[in-house]
């Protein structure tokens, strides 16, 4: 990497933007904008500076569709947007993924389309948090915000989390080298403890890195709630951490004043997935005996909690919503994108602000080569290599304004900066627009004749 | 610098074309031909920056992402240098990636591909009904090899080959690059901003 | 322009003193009028109940936490699970419904308005997010202020001015109607993993006490003139023994005078959910009623009013910003366990509960609460809640107000159906009382309207919003003490709802669905001591919280419908 001198030539600057990328939702962006371009970034981490710095080369500018040789053509907006329709509508089982780098705003549409024709709503986190939120289900969610930890944390714990690669400035904004009302020295009144079988750059500035071995961490943590409930180890060893360290370990989290338990992709990607967060969950619940703990996933995408919240909220689901049958269905491992694809199910979908092309399996992704895919993103990427259509949408946080919901649930207004691009259109109108088509394509299927209650609600009726 | 519709833009750049690795001369003899291994993935910075800048046409992706970072002494086991290629295989696929000295090193035994288009191709879908397919610790081989590492949209044709007609992978492995630009056809947006809606 | 009259029905309109009176009601467009043009509508509810539609003064039904129980219990959204019709979108579950279906289910029961009981300013946004979301009903939200620092910090100060001030800044800032407090200093001690323990415990490092937190609230309240008193929920809930904690914060107001602005209401506070606080006892072992106690001084004093939070026997999900309280819960029931801390402001929790007719305590909580309602007089200081979904989901209305109407009913349900203890430990089965239609009117509308002073609902003046509820029950007709299950079905679906003068229900089907609003108040005249105090604190949010100044605030972007509610000064 060479120096680069500060960018100086700018026309003005747009304070305390919001950092669209990773769950920190940093608000207090500055960008230096020149001839409607952002041309530098104040505060940013290296991923969020980079991010909003966007490869202008790959930016996808016009609506295209892909022709009988397999090329893309560029098209107008309303050729593009029939021939998305029309795979909807024609389409018996539909799966719209993405939703996690647009607003809520734009899920509400999705989510009227969705319900409209009968789809399969998903995000993200089916292929990250997925399990933490079945662990969740199970086992309960002790958190707390941000803000909590600034203030009052002396013991922060990253497990399975990296935190100084996926999300760079949580440690010095949020958790680690911040001041807080109860830790005014900020670093030194807090103990970092980083649990993972790699020695990342997180467990190099750690006071301590528990590097328990590959695909450990369930018996790791069932040792420390073991010691919590005043049981003794048999094994000298377990999961390759010596005993008297997890005695040590469980004695300092005991003594800490208010300890966080961090945890990432770690956990959830490995052989016990959900039962990994489960017994995270369980060991922070038995730590509230002595002292004061918390958790906090370490959400990737700046909205993917946002999505959660959203269909929570509207359907009662947090993600894998299926309106098939007109009713909201939900079943972990049954109605989520990768089982979907993997049993070839869908027959058409559209993937809005994600990449699967970039981040499902072989073994999933083999399907989306079989069936119309329609894409919805900023950039040229992996996922327009397998597009049918492509509708180049905008910038959420920098080119149009809407809701995201940071990884502790802190809803936050992600306003904007510069116009986008003028061939460009909000996701919210894409997707508006994309519903109003397939509305007049065909009769919304599925519906009662009259609204029938639940039996389980014993009404009285 | 930039040029947007016509404008010459200067900007802070964040382009990498390489992630930064330990600088170490490997000197083994490189008798183990097939190293088997667990192989996990993930992301780390360079990766993330690249992808969503969106540069994942670019060299600096295929680097950010196709490269298997390695223990040194499995490297010198395998007789292999910093960015020289590898050809890893698992029970899901195979894919020639970079590799190098690792950054988290040691890990003896373990080797790690961040996430992206080239090792989606060998990891496990299988999501033992909890949504998330097994993106850590696949069981894997690791061996030298002469094959080139492929760009992002050379890969994306070489595993789905939705647009294409050939089905060899020998064959569609040595088209013509797709190159790294997007490859624009009929008219140019610069003609549609004034017709269109 | 639309006008319409219901024709012959028989009118409860308790706030116009009118019992059972055969008339017709009248509305034009969205208000009540007393003529219409003979171009008029006639609809005909002939010997049919009409009352305004209901008021719900304590549900928590919108916002953060509300998210998290949907979050993390499917098993409850499959419960309520319904097909999609050409008007309702799929409805979703049965303690925490989904944000359309709480709309449908309240709209069903011929409500109209339903207060939000708890909104954490921080994540104010999220609540009217949920809200906008909420079809049918008017929603207010009412602010967490009870272990906010600042509020902690002016009321150690006794500095009431700034109180009152930061107070308005803060209903501006997060579109709140009025000032709630939740186990005050006690969530903050959760922060370190503690409670207080009665009214006159210290919160950690504050140096302040519940009580002093309190009546500054309280005064701060009546010196802004807010159309709504303190609404509190007070320290020890949930805690056998915890009637001298209740009684000594009811009393601690009582020389508080209300302000002159405030016309409508009569009380300085309102205590919610009364029955979790009139526990006697030290333990489960010995805990009994209180129900007596508490109702007594209620019956003597005039500047309390209260809810009860009704115990219904299902299996519900509490949700409450008393988070230790919920931690304890935890550690009696061992169920999965959701906390919620919220920098600088408050802190909440979540446990699934079953209230079950075979348990002890669940019987005697159900008592205490059936007995609040009969023993409490005057029905104008009681109305009816579940603290929904808390002790039970408010689609239990109906159901509660067939127990109020009939002692035949209650005495089978002590003898028959539930535990022994509601003998030994409460008053229940000798108390006879039974509600007549103008007292359940006046619980579900007329006195929640009352104590919210609200100028535009609750009634059936001309003038007022055409918010009416048309049931299909023949008081001349029916014995309610004799008919429980009737008088159930009757006003589990209205036959008519009307909001806004817009049919949502006819004939006990929904046929309309109408965007919500917020309601909100808007204290004049305090803008300079506003300033003064955002800029005293600013340095301390530019450290401490962990969003920007700007980013607080709820933008209008949020409320795009509102009705504002201006106090003068």
């Amino acid at each position: 990497m060479t120096y680069e001198p500060p960018i100086t030539d700018y026309d003005y600057i747009v304070e305390n933007c919001t950092c669209a990328f990773c769950g920190c939702n940093c608000d207090d962006l500055d960008y230096l904008v020149k001839d409607g371009h952002v041309v530098a970034v104040r505060h940013a981490c290296r991923l969020g500076a980079s991010k909003i710095m966007e490869d202008m080369d790959q930016r996808l500018l016009v609506p295209m569709i892909r022709d009988e040789n397999g090329e893309l053509m560029e098209v107008d907006w309303d050729t593009a947007l029939d021939k998305a329709a029309e795979y909807i509508a024609n389409s018996i089982r539909p799966v719209f993924y993405g939703w996690s780098e647009t607003s809520t705003e734009c899920m509400k549409e999705g989510l009227a389309l969705g319900e409209y024709i009968g789809a399969v709503l998903d995000n993200q986190a089916t292929i990250c948090h997925g399990p933490s939120l079945q662990a969740v289900q199970n086992a309960g969610y002790p958190i707390q915000t941000l803000g909590e930890v600034q203030n009052r944390a002396d013991m922060i714990a990253y497990s399975g989390s990296n935190a100084m690669n996926s999300h760079p400035r949580h440690m010095a904004r949020y958790a680690v080298f911040c001041r807080g009302y109860f830790r005014q020295r900020g670093r030194f009144d807090r103990t970092v403890v980083t649990m993972d079988p790699k020695f990342s750059d997180t467990a190099k500035c750690s006071d301590k890195w528990i590097g328990f071995e590959q695909n450990g961490d369930y018996g790791f943590y069932n040792a420390i709630r073991a010691v919590l409930r005043g049981k003794e180890l048999y094994q000298d060893v377990i999961s390759g951490i010596p005993k008297e360290d997890i005695y040590e370990l469980a004695e300092e989290m005991k003594n800490a004043e208010f300890g966080v338990l961090f945890f990432g992709l770690g956990l959830t990607h490995t052989l016990s997935k959900q039962r990994n967060i489960d017994i995270a969950i369980k060991m922070v619940q038995d730590l509230n005996k002595y002292s004061k703990w918390g958790l906090t996933p370490m959400r990737g995408h700046f909205n993917v909690n946002g999505f959660n919240i959203f269909m929570a909220f509207e359907t009662g689901f947090a993600f894998g919503v299926d309106f098939a049958r007109g009713t909201t269905r939900y079943m972990m491992g049954e109605t989520n994108t990768i089982d979907l694809l993997v049993r070839k199910e869908p027959d058409c979908f559209m993937v809005i602000a994600a990449d699967p092309g970039a981040h499902f399996p072989n073994g999933a992704n083999q399907h989306l080569a079989d069936i119309p895919v329609i894409q919805i993103d900023i950039h040229w990427g992996p996922s327009t290599e397998l597009a049918d259509v492509v509708l180049p949408g905008s910038f959420i946080g920098v080119e149009c304004d809407g809701t995201s919901y940071r990884m502790d649930g802190v809803p936050i207004y992600m306003k904007k900066a510069i116009d986008k691009p003028e061939t460009c259109r909000d996701d919210e109108w894409i997707v508006r627009e994309l519903k109003e088509r397939v509305m007049k394509l065909r009769e919304e299927p599925n519906v009662a004749p009259k609204y029938v209650p639940n039996s389980n609600l014993d009404l009285a009726m | 610098m930039v040029r947007i519709g016509g404008i010459i833009v200067h900007y802070a750049n964040t382009y990498l074309e390489k992630p930064v690795v330990p600088d170490v001369k490997i000197t083994g003899e490189g008798n183990t031909k097939v190293l088997k291994c667990m192989l996990n993935t993930g992301s780390d910075i360079y990766q993330g920056a690249c992808k969503k800048r969106g540069s994942t046409l670019k060299e600096e992706y295929k680097n950010a992402s196709g490269t298997c970072y390695m223990d040194p002494r499995d490297m010198a086991k395998l007789g292999v240098n910093n960015w020289d290629t590898v050809l890893v295989k698992t029970d899901f696929g195979e894919v020639v990636v970079n590799c190098a000295v690792s950054r988290d090193a040691p890990h003896e035994g373990t080797v790690f591909i961040c996430k992206g288009p080239w090792a989606n191709t060998v990891v496990s879908h299988d999501t033992y009904c909890c949504s998330d397919p097994t993106y850590k610790g696949i069981r894997c081989t690791v061996e030298k090899t002469d094959r080139k590492v492929l760009l992002m949209a050379d890969l994306m044709r070489w595993v789905y080959k939705k647009y294409v007609d050939e089905t060899d992978d020998d064959v569609v492995e040595n088209m013509d690059s797709l190159g790294e630009l997007p490859v624009y056809k009929g008219r140019k947006w610069e003609e549609l901003i004034d017709h269109d809606l | 322009m639309m006008e319409y009259i219901l024709k012959n029905g028989i009118v409860y309109d308790p706030a116009n003193g009118i019992n059972g009176e055969k008339k017709d009601v009248m509305f034009k467009d969205d208000i009540i009028v007393d003529e219409v043009s003979a171009d008029a509508k006639v609809i005909d509810v002939t010997d049919k109940i009409v009352m305004p539609a209901g008021v719900d003064p304590h549900a928590h039904v919108a916002g953060p936490k509300l998210v998290v129980g949907r979050l993390y219990r499917p098993e409850d959204s499959r419960m309520g699970v319904s097909q999609k019709t050409k008007v309702l979108r799929s409805e979703s579950g049965f303690s925490i419904p989904s944000c359309p279906t709480t709309g449908y289910r309240y709209s069903r029961m011929g409500y109209g308005t339903v207060v939000e009981a708890a909104m954490p300013p921080l994540e104010a946004k999220h609540t009217h997010e949920e809200i906008a979301t909420i079809p049918n009903i008017d929603i207010p939200a009412l602010p967490l202020f009870g272990n906010n620092w600042f509020v902690m910090e002016y009321a150690k100060d006794k500095n009431i001015e700034d109180l009152a001030a930061f107070i308005s800044s803060w209903l501006k800032i997060s579109k709140g109607y009025g000032v709630k407090i939740v186990n005050p200093c006690g969530s903050e001690a959760w922060g370190w993993g503690m409670n207080v323990h009665g009214y006159d415990d210290k919160a950690p490092y504050f140096d302040v006490t519940s009580r002093e937190v309190v009546m500054a609230l309280a005064e701060a309240n009546e010196m802004l003139g807010l159309p709504h008193s303190i609404h509190i929920h007070p320290n020890d809930l949930g805690h056998p023994g915890n009637v001298p904690t209740t009684l000594e914060t009811l009393d601690s107001v009582k020389n508080i005078k209300k302000s002159s602005k405030a016309t409508i209401r009569d009380q300085v506070m309102h205590v919610t959910h009364l029955q979790f606080h009139s526990y006697t006892g030290n333990s489960w072992k010995d805990a009994g009623s209180g129900a007596v106690e508490v109702a007594d001084y209620i019956n003597k004093h005039d500047h309390i009013t209260c809810d009860v939070g009704q115990v219904t026997f299902d299996e519900t999900t509490t949700m409450t910003a008393d988070a230790p309280m919920e931690y304890d819960l935890f550690k009696l029931s061992g169920l999965k366990w959701t906390n919620k801390d919220i920098e600088c402001e408050t802190a909440a929790g979540i446990i699934p509960c079953i209230y079950s007719k075979k348990s002890p305590v669940s019987t005697l909580q159900w008592g205490i609460g059936l007995e609040l309602f009969l023993l409490i007089n005057d029905p104008w200081k009681v109305c009816l809640t579940t603290d929904h979904p808390n002790a039970g989901p408010f689609m239990r209305y109906p159901r509660i107000i067939s127990w109020l109407m009939s002692n035949e009913k209650r005495q089978d349900m002590c003898e028959n159906e539930v535990h022994k203890w509601i003998y030994k430990r409460t008053t229940l089965p000798t108390i006879e009382r039974e509600y007549d239609f103008y007292e359940i009117a006046t619980i579900t509308r007329a006195a929640p309207a009352k104590i919210y002073g609200f100028e535009d609902r609750g009634a059936l003046t001309p003038g007022y919003k055409a918010d009416i509820a048309v049931y299909d029950i023949n008081p001349n007709d029916i014995d309610p003490s004799k008919q429980a299950l009737d008088i159930e079905k009757g006003f589990t679906v209205a036959d008519y709802t009307i909001k806004d003068g817009q049919i949502l229900v006819k004939d006990k089907e929904i046929v309309k669905v109408k965007e919500s609003q917020n309601i909100w108040v808007n204290v004049k005249g305090w803008e300079r001591q506003e300033q003064k105090v955002i800029d005293n604190i600013m340095p301390f949010f530019t450290q401490y919280y962990s969003v920007k100044w700007e980013n607080y605030p709820v933008q209008d972007h949020y409320v795009s419908n509102p009705i504002r509610v201006d106090v003068e000064k």
